[in-house]
């Protein structure tokens, strides 16, 4: 048994001659948040597709839980929650109806159920209204509901936080974040804003054109931006010297100063000899590669930040 | 599927469909009513020998093009409630086998239209028995084969709305073609009977003689059932 929730081999989908997807091996453990980021248009939505068994692969296989997803296909939904793009609502029924249409679907799930997910998202106060006069923000709150309303033990979530405010953001982020530990489950969430992703990631997969460029944990992907410490003071020059004359790197591009970022007490022993050399040091701080910088690097400067 | 029926009768909730439902069948009685009540004295000297038969004829002459009209906008409406929010996404991403889903579609459809054809039934009874007809003469056989022999000889007629409804977006294709089957089928009432084996014709033959369009329309919704099955079975979801 293994415990790879998510396993995709070769997963190819072809659409008007163009692969969309091309070769992608995915790999999800058990208890992961995996970011799976990406461009506008580059395959992630069609990828979701594919896993949740409503597409189907041009060629490569699925397999979730272990299990193919061809073969299996109901008895390994039933464990899935999964929100795709924009959400889907009956607008002329309320959140509460909404939600019973799908309970009455999934096997074993007890209508109390619709309180507590209505309750998680917070829209108890509003779930006898219809779902047509709420805001987009809500809609996606609902489409989370809906999600969550299986107690699934893997959670898909397309671009969850589309069209939600910043507080919204928020919730939605804390709420996944508390996921694999509260619930036991394993969440996929999909975006195209890798500081989103990096805030509450475990994993990361980047797809560009198709292709995965990147899968491994948000540390690897952030040890791969490279950090420089910008220090802002009064005299640039003999400041560049001095570091020079005792032995430590530093490059002056633009009358600004950088040092290689380094453990704390070397850029405290830096700092300590610039001021003992009567230098007045004003700013210390990182800058450089970002990780937006190095997934666009990435994704060949596709952009969708 | 028991849960599965509830799930779609659930949303039906405030459309209009139950109401098109009723005024349907309603349409059709009223019809009959005044076109009774204007010349009941002439049609009952003609009818005289078989007063029961002629109205239930009269009736499924109107109720055929109103069965058909109902087949193409319920199945439409049923399938625009998925359609509208993109929610099959989120239909077919549940545990139930897409199969299941088509065939859940199909009977939502076809037990709406039932109910209409009961209620066209129980009104046609109702304006015999006001007529003064002899509720002991009514031909109880005539009357379900002129009903539920057409039904069926409609069968493959809402199988193929169900297929194009639920499969295509853009309601205006099975709107087009649902209704130029029934202009289609109107024109045919009077052809000559060696084209009977043209599906259009079977609601009305069942009237006349009711084996055939029965068996005919079996077969062939099956058919088209199970291939429009088959192929929502195996679509993308866009």
């Amino acid at each position: 048994m293994t415990d790879l929730v998510i396993e995709t081999k070769g997963l190819t989908k072809t659409l008007g001659g163009r692969n969309v997807v091309d070769k992608l091996d995915l790999r999800i453990k058990r208890g992961d948040i995996y970011g799976f980021l990406g461009p506008n248009g580059a395959g992630k939505t069609t990828t979701i597709k594919m896993l949740l068994g409503l597409a189907r692969p041009s060629s490569g296989q699925v397999r979730l839980f272990g299990r193919s997803i061809r073969k299996e296909r109901v008895a390994l939904l039933r464990k899935v929650g999964s929100l795709v793009e924009y959400p889907s609502y009956y607008g002329h029924l309320n959140a509460k109806e909404n939600l019973e249409t799908i309970r009455l679907l999934l096997p074993g799930v007890r209508r109390s159920r619709i309180d507590e997910v209505l309750s998680i998202v917070r829209l108890t106060k509003d779930a006898q209204r219809q779902v047509k006069g709420y805001s987009l923000g809500m809609k996606q709150r609902l489409g989370i509901a809906a999600a969550l309303l299986g107690e699934p033990e893997l959670l898909i979530l397309d671009e969850p936080t589309n069209g939600l405010d910043p507080s919204g953001i928020i919730e939605i982020r804390e709420l996944i974040r508390s996921m694999p530990g509260q619930y036991g489950m394993t969440v996929l969430v999909s975006s195209h804003l890798l500081t989103e992703v990096g805030q509450m990631a475990t994993e990361v997969g980047i797809v560009s054109k198709g292709k995965l460029v990147f899968q491994d944990r948000l540390e690897v992907l952030k040890g791969r931006s490279r950090q420089q410490i910008h220090i802002r003071l009064n005299d640039q020059q003999r400041a560049f010297n001095l570091l020079h004359a005792h032995g430590f790197k530093a490059e002056l591009t633009d009358g600004r100063l950088y040092v290689p970022k380094a453990d704390d007490q070397r850029i405290a022993s830096v700092v300590r000899m610039l001021v003992q050399q009567g230098i007045e040091i004003s700013r210390v701080e990182e800058e450089g590669d970002t990780l937006e910088s190095v997934f666009l690097h990435m994704t060949g400067g596709e952009g969708g930040l | 599927m028991r849960r599965l029926l509830a799930s779609e009768f659930l949303k039906l909730r405030r459309k209009m469909i139950w109401f098109l439902i009723v005024l349907g069948p309603a349409g059709v009685i009223a019809l009959q009513a005044v076109n009774y009540g204007l010349r009941f004295d002439y049609l009952m000297k003609n009818y005289a020998g078989d007063p029961w038969g002629y109205l239930i004829k009269n009736v499924s002459m109107l109720l055929i093009p109103a069965l058909l009209m109902g087949m193409t906008i319920i199945s439409s409406m049923i399938a625009t409630l998925e359609h509208h929010t993109n929610a099959w996404k989120q239909t077919i991403a549940l545990p139930v086998s897409r199969t299941k889903l088509y065939l859940g579609k199909f009977a939502v459809t076809t037990m709406l239209l039932l109910v209409s054809t009961v209620l066209v039934l129980a009104g046609t009874v109702a304006l015999g028995l006001i007529f003064g007809f002899e509720l002991q003469a009514l031909p109880w056989d005539t009357l379900l084969i002129a009903l539920y022999g057409a039904f069926i000889g409609a069968l493959p007629y809402l199988a193929v709305q169900i297929w194009l409804a639920v499969t295509l977006n853009n309601q205006a294709i099975p709107l087009t073609v649902g209704i130029s089957g029934l202009v289609l089928s109107m024109l045919m009432i009077n052809g000559s009977s060696s084209k009977n084996w043209l599906p259009w014709k079977w609601p009305y033959l069942a009237l006349l003689e009711p084996v055939f369009p029965v068996a005919a329309g079996l077969a062939a919704s099956a058919v088209l059932y199970l291939l429009g099955s088959l192929h929502f079975a195996r679509k993308d979801v866009g």
